[in-house]
């Protein structure tokens, strides 16, 4: 239970396109039919054929939409390999690529992630987990489980709501930047502690938005990256943990079995936390920033408010934090384009985000309460 | 809804102002919500049977926007979790605390039908103090 998987994965596969979609209100197109749109551009933009594509890998999206073989139809692709998750944020659909491309059943994989939730009027208003008792109590969207962490954690390190509204402004800054974002109007701490109360102790800038897109990244071989790309992405270490008991276990939305996460990705990636160039941490919720930020060890816990205010990590810091914007200020896409901003700005074509001298960047992502996955990406081949 | 995973019991005991949880028959471990498994033992067998209506704050929320329009009416409205003495942690909410932050507190169960569908637990500060 507590073993130290070792980084077979290293240096071993690459991303080597990641494109998307337009970002917003996309109406009179089915999801899977947004799913297909972004793999034909990053095809096309990265001067890839789709006869290169002998693996696909999906991610269910709101409705039920997003299954392979609905989506291999749509592209006219019998892929040598395919496979539907259940789940989005990216990480863990490059990590069964990976594996895939390890185990030899598929050289190139596409994949891709498609939702027309907000044309089709999804409002998150489904009761999270198993509990029967959330309808009864009105316990309704993220919004619920995140702020009952965000208090525990006040109440544990006198966590301050302005404390917490660091993340949510540093991201719309980095998003004032970003063409793709679709909340880029200012907004100053002052502004988010005048934003009213949602669920409280959480405001509006603390929710992720619902909106429509579609997402791709295609994942080859390191050998046959260079033939694809000349500016491959390198995978250099991928870990999870799942925390599956949900309800069982202690302390269940503060999350603490991320931690295990953190144990093994920088061994696996025979890397050094402090190596981290950027930090991509997917956020349905400010709060789940919070949490990563302190679970993989970047902020002391209780330290975030100060560690913005530091200067140590977010807009303008020594640690640059979800330069997209995140969900919070980019769009939803389930953490999609974090990935494929952070390939972005591996490979120098993050435009006036661009971050100088970028090496190696990290991606944390999480299932709700049950599955938490980290990648590390690399310029080089270790 | 399987059989196994109705929890039908746990809300007709609410009706009679009781805490009624499955027991497994095996190991004795109380679950929450209901399942046909223990999830530490595995075992099959259970049996519903109360439990001590007392336990702690671990955190709570005020909802100010309405997620469904059955809560309209409703918001605002606080949701909390408790952690009860038999090692449940249930969903309800919190009554009788005025400007006192809760999270941390001591409470014991108490019944009422905030939802048009019955008595449901709710939660006051318990008689006699504080905890952790």
């Amino acid at each position: 239970m507590t073993s130290q998987p070792r980084g077979a994965i290293r240096g071993r596969s690459a991303i080597v396109a990641a494109g998307n979609t337009e970002q917003g209100t996309v109406p009179g197109i089915s999801a899977d039919e947004i799913a297909v749109e972004a793999l034909r551009l990053t095809l096309r933009e990265n001067g890839i054929q789709k006869s290169e594509v002998d693996g696909l890998i999906t991610c269910k999206s709101y409705g039920g939409f997003g299954i392979d073989t609905e989506i291999g139809r749509l592209a006219g692709l019998n892929p040598g390999y395919s496979a539907t998750l259940d789940y989005g944020t990216c990480n863990f659909s490059l990590h069964l690529a990976c594996a895939v491309i390890d185990a030899g059943l598929a050289s190139t994989v596409a994949i891709v992630y498609g939702t027309n939730q907000r044309s089709s009027g999804n409002r998150f208003s489904h009761p999270l987990g198993r509990q029967d008792e959330a309808s009864v109590y009105g316990f309704l969207n993220v919004a619920g489980p995140a702020g009952m962490a965000f208090r525990r954690h006040q109440h544990r390190y006198g966590t301050t709501e302005r404390d917490l509204g660091h993340i949510a402004v540093s991201q719309r800054r980095y998003a004032r930047d970003n063409p793709l974002a679709i909340f880029r109007e200012p907004l100053s701490l002052d502004d988010y502690l005048a934003q009213p109360y949602l669920v409280e102790p959480l405001r509006r800038a603390d929710l992720c938005m619902i909106s429509d897109g579609g997402a791709c990244l295609i994942v080859t071989s390191a050998d046959r990256a260079a033939d694809l790309s000349d500016k491959p992405v390198h995978v250099q270490g991928i870990a999870q943990q799942t925390g599956l008991r949900d309800r069982q276990n202690a302390d269940q939305w503060m999350r603490p079995w991320i931690e295990r996460v953190a144990e093994r990705i920088y061994p696996a990636a025979g890397i050094e936390r402090a190596d981290i160039d950027a930090l991509y941490i997917q956020d349905p919720t400010s709060v789940w920033v919070l949490q990563m930020l302190e679970l993989y060890g970047f902020v002391q816990p209780g330290g975030v408010g100060e560690a913005f205010r530091n200067g140590e990590v977010g807009f303008g810091g020594k640690l640059p934090l979800n330069t997209n914007g995140g969900q919070l200020s980019e769009a939803y896409m389930w953490g999609f384009l974090h990935l494929c901003e952070a390939v972005r700005q591996l490979r120098g074509e993050a435009g006036e985000r661009q971050l100088d001298g970028l090496r190696t960047a990290q991606y944390c992502s999480t299932f709700g309460f049950m599955k938490a996955a980290s990648t590390i990406l690399s310029t080089d081949r270790s | 809804m399987d059989a196994t995973t109705d929890g039908s019991v746990f809300w007709d005991q609410a009706g009679n102002a009781t805490l009624t949880f499955q027991h497994c028959d095996e190991c004795g471990f109380v679950r929450w919500p209901a399942a046909g498994v223990c999830p530490e033992c595995l075992g099959r067998g259970f049996t519903w049977k109360p439990v001590e209506p007392r336990g702690t704050v671990w955190s709570w929320v005020v909802y100010h926007r309405a997620y469904d329009k059955s809560l309209r009416e409703r918001i605002p409205y606080n949701v909390a979790l408790v952690e009860l003495t038999c090692g449940v942690r249930l969903l309800t909410r919190l009554t009788g605390f005025g400007s006192a932050d809760p999270v941390g507190a001591a409470v014991e169960a108490t019944f009422e039908d905030i939802a048009g569908t019955g008595l449901v637990p709710v939660f006051a500060p318990a008689a006699g103090g504080t905890a952790s």
